[in-house]
């Protein structure tokens, strides 16, 4: 059962962006990726062959590249996959404590799913967001911050509900073309050279 | 430009790496992931040196140093990795020998190396030729500071039946990654997960056969191991013989590895003319027979069952058996990769008995010496820029061709070499490269070349030639095309083509390279052929080739195994007991390849010298010897007796002084003498049945494997 084989625009365009030669077709290799990391949650052997076949290389080079990211995920994931920060400003805030309570609670393991197959769960290094660790991310969606025991409980009861919360700090997606970066909200964040506006000119000098 | 080493001045081509640089200067660093013949990536970090070059002026003059008048020297603030830095103008170089950040940052390199390196050299294979065990003794601190328990992992995981990867000796050199990468262009094997997860893995099922015992030689920890050689001894207990392989024609330089007279190791040897620093896998594994179920004792029939008995017994049963009979009766067939100076004893002996019936075997009928614009080198073959491989399958005839071939592919570039040997990095040589298939056309049948050419062509061996010179298919109009375009042309041809080729084969064959001005590379059929054509061995007139043994009068058979007898007397002098030996009279204990000394003309022409590897062989004895045994029983006077008579003879006979040549060989142009019909069709093979290796699985076959989930890859963070 081939992912890819009812999708030939989207590969035709995922090839489009990187130059027509042999190394330029490797490069396609992380957006075929995680086309099939969005949409099963994980990367199994033989979508690794059918992405080598594709990238014109081998099943070792995906592997290869596939599991210097913590991000893809050779096991399936439930479908919400709460990756826990653990490196250790979050694990001085009470990170470990946060993590043995959703393994306990949700009866997963890393590598796990529960059995409703809603919950996965992962330690991960640094997110960046020290100041209001512990931090948890929940999918791709974005970050829950202060994850207190009783933030935790009502996260989990939503989830169980299939209700998401909305995230505290939804993560800004990748530049866009206009070199901007965007929230999921299409509000603009940072700043950009093309965006600058125009500085008053300064008074009291020669002109 | 100048390289200031350590205060040692020096005059260097442009393109120098600094490591290189260092080297030359008499100096030394340490280093685990150049390698001479890959591309340098600068991954263990062992290589630290401190460097620093003048600056100029905008007006294009050096900063001068007040205090000496000379260019003041900007360092660099931190030591650089010297394998993949370019040495410059006038740049200095400090090594540890005279830097103390030097010295210091690489015992501090090499205690992070350590740090997860297992305490194994007690046991491990690799201990006594290890490089990490070598520079961990010359530039470490001499004590650990880390008092933990190491990580564990994986420590006999088969990456194939022939090598066994120990994960947790492994300290990511990445030379076996690069290796199949950059040499046969099979990416088979690559770093799976990152950081202190790191490993070595395949996803193929396996490790590709042809060229994969190559990783064994340059891992430099005891991470891949030779399975055949595992746990067989250390090298210090080794006998080194440093010899030629004879398996094929191309005549890879190798190290014959015995111990207690048992051959147990094969290694590669350098040889930048011929293969480099690599060799095939029947070449390195394929080495079983020599010690294995070896005939020691010449063996006699008695009542119809073969019984032991000594020389001389054999002798005398050889003169019984050419009773009555005249010495011209017996007919005398050697095998291809006999020696030159076997294959002079042998022609002596044939005209001085006045036999007609001689024949050497395999060989083909066709002579092509007189190519216009010269023979082709291996060499030419790397630096070609276009390649027409016609009816050949490399990788039964001459693997080497291949890696060459493949060499040619990426650019052919050839690493300079420096007065400490073949530059240990050549920053011209990247990861990855970026190969031309255009450059290469196939015409034949498919074999493991035909994935990487450009051009491929179906046809059959028989007229091959005849079509690539009027092509009628837009690929062989396509291959023609690219051999008369290019400057530096090679046509390889294989056995499809040469089997049955007649006497207008080569005139066609001259007409083409005329025509396209290419150089032409026959294949020979055996490893010697080559040379034993340059001497009178095919059937003299009305002589029987070697296809028709069954109808000779009486006949020696060296080393060959046509599983049929003659009709007299049947002497076979062979190291194992063939079929054919099952049904002689006499059977001579012969010795293998690995336990003469000689010489070997290779595919280029090149002659290379056989040594003799301290093996266990009995009784055996090598052709010359054994031919003055059968001239004894004859009545005849040997003409030649011993390697130095040969020697003088094959100076008489071929005007060539053997004996004493360089490592490297040399090349010297030999004639065929002539040829005659073959009479039956050479099938290339090389791995024969008495070469698989009798490896033991590290599974006892009665024990049940444990029930385990399915097989799925485990993660890593997951």
């Amino acid at each position: 059962m081939s992912y890819f084989a009812d999708k030939q625009p989207l590969v035709a365009d995922i090839f489009s962006r990187y130059p027509d030669s042999p190394q330029g077709r490797r490069s396609a290799l992380m957006p075929l990726l995680r086309e099939v990391q969005d949409a099963e949650g994980f990367v199994n052997g033989s979508r690794m062959d059918e992405i080598a076949a594709l990238c014109g290389t081998t099943a070792t080079e995906v592997r290869s590249v596939m599991s210097f990211y913590s991000t893809y995920h050779t096991l399936p994931t439930g479908r919400y996959h709460l990756q826990v920060c653990s490196t250790v400003m979050c694990s001085l805030a009470g990170s470990d404590e946060l993590w043995d309570h959703l393994v306990a609670e949700l009866d997963v393991q890393s590598g796990e799913v529960s059995a409703d197959g809603r919950f996965s769960v992962q330690k991960v290094e640094c997110l960046g967001s020290c100041g209001t660790a512990p931090l948890m991310q929940i999918n791709d969606d974005g970050y829950y911050e202060n994850v207190t025991p009783g933030k935790c409980a009502r996260i989990l009861a939503s989830l169980r509900a299939d209700l998401q919360p909305l995230p505290d700090n939804p993560v800004p997606v990748t530049v866009n073309a206009e070199g901007r970066q965007v929230l999921a909200s299409g509000e603009a964040v940072g700043a950009s050279v093309t965006g600058l506006s125009q500085l008053p000119a300064i008074s009291g000098g020669e002109a | 430009m100048k390289v200031n080493v350590d205060g040692v001045e020096l005059e260097l081509p442009a393109g120098t790496s600094a490591i290189d640089a260092v080297f030359e200067a008499g100096g030394d660093v340490p280093y685990f992931c150049a390698h001479k013949y890959l591309s340098p990536v600068g991954a263990c970090r062992m290589c630290l040196v401190e460097s620093g070059s003048p600056r100029k002026e905008k007006d294009g003059s050096f900063v001068m140093d007040d205090a000496t008048g000379q260019p003041k020297i900007f360092w660099f603030p931190k030591p650089m990795a010297s394998c993949t830095m370019q040495a410059t103008d006038g740049m200095h170089i400090k090594t540890a020998r005279s830097s103390e950040v030097v010295a210091k940052a690489q015992a501090g390199m090499m205690e992070f190396t350590l740090l997860n390196h297992p305490l194994d050299c007690p046991t491990c294979d690799k201990g006594g030729a290890c490089e990490l065990q070598d520079r961990a003794f010359e530039y470490g601190y001499g004590a650990s500071r880390f008092g933990f328990d190491r990580r564990h992992a994986d420590k006999h995981y088969p990456l194939s039946d022939f090598v066994i990867l120990d994960q947790e000796r492994c300290i990511h050199c990445k030379r076996c990654v690069r290796y199949f990468e950059e040499v046969p262009g099979q990416e088979v094997l690559d770093f799976i997960e990152r950081g202190g997860h790191t490993f070595i893995d395949t996803e193929e099922g396996g490790l590709p056969t042809g060229f994969q015992g190559n990783i064994t030689d340059i891992c430099p920890v005891g991470a891949l191991l030779d399975n055949v050689a595992r746990f067989r001894g250390r090298n210090w207990e080794y006998d080194h013989t440093p010899t030629t392989c004879t398996l094929c024609p191309v005549g890879c330089s190798i190290t014959v590895d015995a111990r207690n007279g048992r051959l147990e190791r094969i290694v590669a040897r350098e040889n930048r003319e011929v293969n480099e620093a690599w060799i095939c896998d029947a070449g390195r594994f394929g080495h079983a027979f020599a010690s294995e179920r070896r005939l020691t004792v010449p063996l006699v029939r008695v009542n119809g069952e073969l019984q032991e008995t000594s020389w001389d017994g054999a002798i005398a049963a050889i003169r019984a058996g050419m009773a009555g009979r005249n010495a011209a009766d017996l007919a005398l067939y050697l095998n291809a990769d006999s020696t030159l100076e076997e294959g002079v004893a042998l022609e002596a002996l044939a005209d001085a008995m006045g036999t007609r019936h001689v024949d050497h075997w395999p060989r083909y009928e066709v002579a092509l010496d007189a190519m216009p614009n010269g023979a082709a080198t291996l060499s030419d073959v790397a630096t070609a820029d276009a390649v027409v491989v016609v009816g050949a399958d490399l990788g039964e005839e001459a693997p080497i061709l291949e890696l060459r071939i493949l060499e040619m592919l990426r650019g052919g570039l050839l690493p300079p070499e420096y007065t400490h040997g073949t530059a240990i990095a050549d920053l011209r040589l990247v990861e990855r490269p970026a190969r031309d298939p255009q450059k290469l056309a196939v015409v034949g049948k498919e074999s493991r070349l035909w994935g990487h050419a450009g051009i491929r062509a179906s046809s059959n061996g028989h007229n091959a030639l005849e079509r690539l010179s009027q092509p009628d298919t837009a690929e062989l109009q396509a291959a023609l095309k690219l051999l008369t375009d290019s400057e530096k042309a090679i046509i390889v041809l294989g056995a499809d083509v040469l089997n049955g080729a007649s006497g207008s084969f080569a005139a066609q064959l001259s007409d083409l390279a005329t025509r396209t001005g290419a150089k032409v590379m026959a294949i020979p059929a055996g490893a010697n052929s080559k040379g034993l054509a340059a001497l009178n061995l095919v059937p003299r007139e009305g002589g029987l080739p070697y296809a028709r043994v069954a109808e000779a009068p009486a006949a020696f058979i060296s080393r060959l195994d046509p599983g049929v007898r003659a009709r007299g007397l049947t002497i076979v002098h062979d190291s194992h007991l063939t079929a054919t030996a099952r049904l002689a009279d006499v059977v001579l204990p012969a010795v293998t390849g690995y336990e003469k000394r000689g010489t070997t003309v290779n595919l280029e022409g090149r002659l290379l010298e056989l040594e003799q590897a301290a093996l266990s062989a009995g009784e055996a004895a090598d052709l010359i010897r054994t031919l003055s045994a059968v001239s004894e029983a004859l009545g005849l006077r040997a003409p030649v007796r011993g390697l130095k008579g040969a020697r003088d003879l094959a100076a008489q006979r071929l005007g060539i002084k053997l004996g004493g040549l360089p490592e490297r060989g040399v090349i010297h142009p030999l004639r065929t003498a002539h040829v005659a019909p073959t009479e039956q069709v050479y099938t290339p093979q090389l791995w024969t049945e008495r070469m698989q290796p009798s490896i033991q699985t590290l599974i006892p076959a009665n024990l049940q494997p444990l029930p385990m989930l399915g097989a799925a890859p485990v993660g890593g963070d997951d």
